[in-house]
């Protein structure tokens, strides 16, 4: 068997999430280089969907689409990379704070960053602050993002944050914050480590934030 | 002969957007939606009152037969009136077919300064000053705050707006609350400006908003308030904010099943308590762009949709919250005149009951009263229109252009006398000469805007000093209440 790593930066553009599966697995199958499968046949993939999004080439359900696919490809190749070969592809717990029901935003967020190579936990709307400090030990996310979208709720996150601390586990965790009455101030104010606007600056600057930490 | 058979002197120019097989499909759709898919109620009173009344439950999922549906239907009220709080009639509102009202939106996060111009969190002095400014705007026909407070004890913005909104304007408001226990402090406080809960029933002086979640769920504060409301009597809305793409199908005839279907358990459970009472519908109905994801506050679909909603709404019997006057815009430009007056006039031309976000911009997160200002003379201009031509003996004039004749003019004639003032007068658009508009300081449309934004903000009192003292008293002892419940309790979005 061979495989073609074009072949699947391609398919992941076309957003074709079972054939993309199939052809990782060919590729596997073919003793293709896990960490050669993500690099030079997903992540490319991924940047070129990127791209066009921002050019206004591609649509967000289009994304949504290609997001999945790499989602579905990663869970094949998670297992067999090395921690230093996942890179930035990490782990992400999301949810909504307390006493907020906005939901699609967080989802968008969690969708972007599953197409970003994470393995994505989203624990759901009307969070209280204790679910996300058990999920924060549970599953050891390298980001923890919280999303409010009422300026009421936004005080959850900074008790999160807290809270995190109390448990001794607030540095080994990147907590992430968004929502659209959240601001870049906002989110330092409360001790966040970063902020997103949106779905796809908040993959980016997550991006150049552990890429920052490396050097 | 002086009179004529069946005989139509006015007509309004409506637009319809739907066939009536099209409005009948969108309701039946509604009705399998309810029927097959049901929706999830997050609350075990409503649940109970649901079964109840014949429909299936199933865990948090409730489904309704279409008989509990047309039976709702049939006790909701043709007509509802809403009074101003001091007595008078002329900011009266009546709920019922082809009458329009158009009022600003609740709360965003964010203001636009009226000094700097800039972007700031809103603050409690801006809800008795959008008061102030809507009491004196002609089109506005009645009140939200266009923000939510950020500079009073987290939970209690909900409160504070009305007690000093209402205070300042006598135009009916359209209220909100986090949770029933604000809804109930809002209510002692509509109830001491009427004067007795009694008084209240007979003249209810505020409306209340509520909103179901897209897709197909009450939440448990949502429904809790619908009830209290009903219990009560306050006449209320019970709208989604649907997102089409998002939160609802990409395709409008879906949305509508959508929200139309949400909406409707507000409906039933609203009447199952409480025959009669008013409940009005509709939402915010646009698309989510797929490049920015935003809701799209400025979108062409936005009208359309509202439009088309307007109709199923009202084919079921029921008053239509609509939307207009809003603009996906950060500063006031040419962007936010233009989505405005389009979605101004769609609104107008669809004949809408209420009409809200006047003063909307960034896709709805920001206030903008001095928007707030150009819109209302945007309704006044698509009010002309909406009014249409009167033809009878006296308009056509055939008497009169026979004593004028060819040639001549008719700037003598008594019959132009009685008649010009009916013309539309601008009070920001510029007529002027050029030079006159030189000499007067070459101000834009923004320049006057905002001057007339700030004069009435300076120079209109509102009815403040108008105030019983007894209510004012009344309401201050609320706003401390409140504040003692605050501590003891968890309000929504406060756990
Ligand atoms: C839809 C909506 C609802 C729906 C939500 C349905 C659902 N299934 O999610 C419903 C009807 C439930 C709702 C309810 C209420 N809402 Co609401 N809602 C909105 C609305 C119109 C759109 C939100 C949305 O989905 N946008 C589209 C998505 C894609 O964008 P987004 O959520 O902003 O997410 C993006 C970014 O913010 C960011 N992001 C989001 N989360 C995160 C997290 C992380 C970690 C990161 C990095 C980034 C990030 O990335 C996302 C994707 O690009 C906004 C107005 C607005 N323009 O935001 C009001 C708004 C947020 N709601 C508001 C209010 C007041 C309410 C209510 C209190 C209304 C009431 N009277 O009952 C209730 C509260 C209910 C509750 N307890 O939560 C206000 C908030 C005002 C304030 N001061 O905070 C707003 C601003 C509307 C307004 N102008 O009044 N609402």
């Amino acid at each position: 068997m061979s495989y073609d790593l074009g072949k699947i930066t391609e398919t992941l553009i076309q957003g074709k999430v079972d054939r993309l599966t199939e052809l990782t697995q060919e590729a596997i199958d073919s003793n293709a280089e896990p960490a050669k499968i993500l690099n030079e046949g997903l992540l490319p993939g991924m940047d070129n969907v990127g791209e066009k999004w921002k050019n206004g080439e591609m649509f967000m359900p289009e994304v949504l689409r290609c997001a999945k696919a790499m989602s579905k490809s990663m869970d094949i190749l998670r297992p067999r990379l090395t921690e230093g070969e996942l890179g930035s592809a990490g782990t992400l717990v999301i949810g909504t704070v307390a006493g907020d029901l906005h939901d699609i935003g967080k989802d968008l967020v969690g969708m972007m960053f599953e197409g970003a190579g994470y393995k994505v936990i989203n624990i759901g709307i009307d969070q209280p602050n204790e679910n996300f400090v058990n999920a924060a030990i549970e599953h050891k996310p390298d980001v923890l993002g919280m999303s409010a979208l009422l300026t009421t709720t936004m005080p959850r996150m900074g008790e999160v944050v807290n809270s995190l601390k109390e448990a001794g586990i607030r540095d080994q965790i990147t907590v992430m914050v968004g929502g659209a009455p959240v601001t870049e101030e906002y989110a330092q104010e409360i001790g966040a480590d970063l902020y997103g606007a949106n779905a796809s600056t908040a993959v980016d600057v997550t991006r150049e934030y552990f890429a920052k930490a490396k050097n | 002969m002086k009179t004529r058979t069946n005989y139509t002197t006015y007509q309004s120019p409506q637009f319809s957007i739907l066939s009536e097989d099209q409005k009948e499909r969108i309701y039946n759709g509604m009705l399998r939606t309810l029927q097959y898919t049901g929706a999830n109620v997050h609350h075990e009173g409503a649940r109970e009152l649901f079964k109840k009344a014949g429909c299936k439950v199933d865990g948090v999922r409730v489904y309704f037969p279409s008989e509990v549906i047309t039976n709702a239907l049939a006790t909701v009220p043709p007509v509802t009136e809403i009074f101003p709080w001091d007595g008078t009639t002329e900011k009266k509102i009546t709920v019922e077919k082809n009458r329009s009202y158009f009022g600003p939106g609740p709360t965003p996060p964010n203001f636009i300064d009226t000094e700097t111009l800039e972007r700031r969190k809103y603050l409690r002095k801006d809800a008795s000053l959008v008061a102030r400014v809507c009491d004196a705007l002609p089109n506005m026909g009645y009140v939200q705050s266009l923000g939510s407070i950020s500079d009073v004890t987290n939970g209690l913005a909900d409160v504070y707006e009305f007690a000093d909104m209402v205070r300042n304007t006598t135009t009916p408001i359209m209220s909100w609350s986090f949770d029933k226990e604000g809804c109930r402090d809002i209510h002692r406080m509509g109830i001491a400006m009427a004067g007795s809960e009694e008084e209240f029933r007979q003249r209810p002086n505020y409306i209340f908003y509520g909103e179901p979640i897209s897709p197909l769920v009450s939440d448990y504060h949502a429904i809790d308030k619908c009830m209290y409301c009903a219990e009560n009597r306050i006449p209320q809305v019970y709208s989604p904010c649907a997102i089409g793409g998002g939160t609802v199908p990409a395709t409008h005839a879906g949305q509508l099943v959508v929200a139309l279907s949400e909406s409707m358990v507000g409906v039933i459970a609203s009447q199952l308590i409480s025959p009669g009472t008013c409940v009005i519908i509709g939402g915010v109905q646009s698309i989510l762009d797929m490049q920015y994801s935003i809701y799209s506050y400025g979108a062409p679909e936005l009208s359309l949709l509202s439009a088309a909603h307007t109709e199923v709404v009202h084919h079921c019997g029921l008053p239509m919250y609509s939307q207009s006057g809003c603009t996906d815009t950060k500063k006031m430009d040419m962007q936010s005149a233009m989505e405005a007056s389009l979605s101004i006039n769609a609104a107008m031309m669809s004949g809408a009951n209420f009409v809200h976000d006047n003063g909307y911009t960034e896709s709805g997160l920001t206030g903008d009263v001095f928007q707030t200002v150009l819109d209302d003379e945007l309704i006044s201009m698509a009010r002309v229109i909406e009014r249409g031509v009167e033809v009878n003996e006296e308009t056509m004039a055939v008497e009169q252009i026979n004593n004028v004749g060819p040639g001549g003019h008719y700037l003598y004639e008594d019959h132009t006398m009685n008649w010009f003032r009916e013309h539309w007068r601008p009070t920001l658009m510029n007529r002027s000469s050029y030079e006159d508009w030189v000499q007067q300081g070459e101000k834009t449309l923004k320049d006057r805007v905002i001057e007339k934004t700030r004069d009435l903000r300076d120079n209109y009192e509102g009815p403040r000093a108008k105030v019983p003292a007894r209510a004012d008293e009344e309401i201050e002892k609320i706003l401390k209440e409140a504040e003692e419940r605050i501590k003891k309790e968890q309000p929504a979005g406060k756990k």
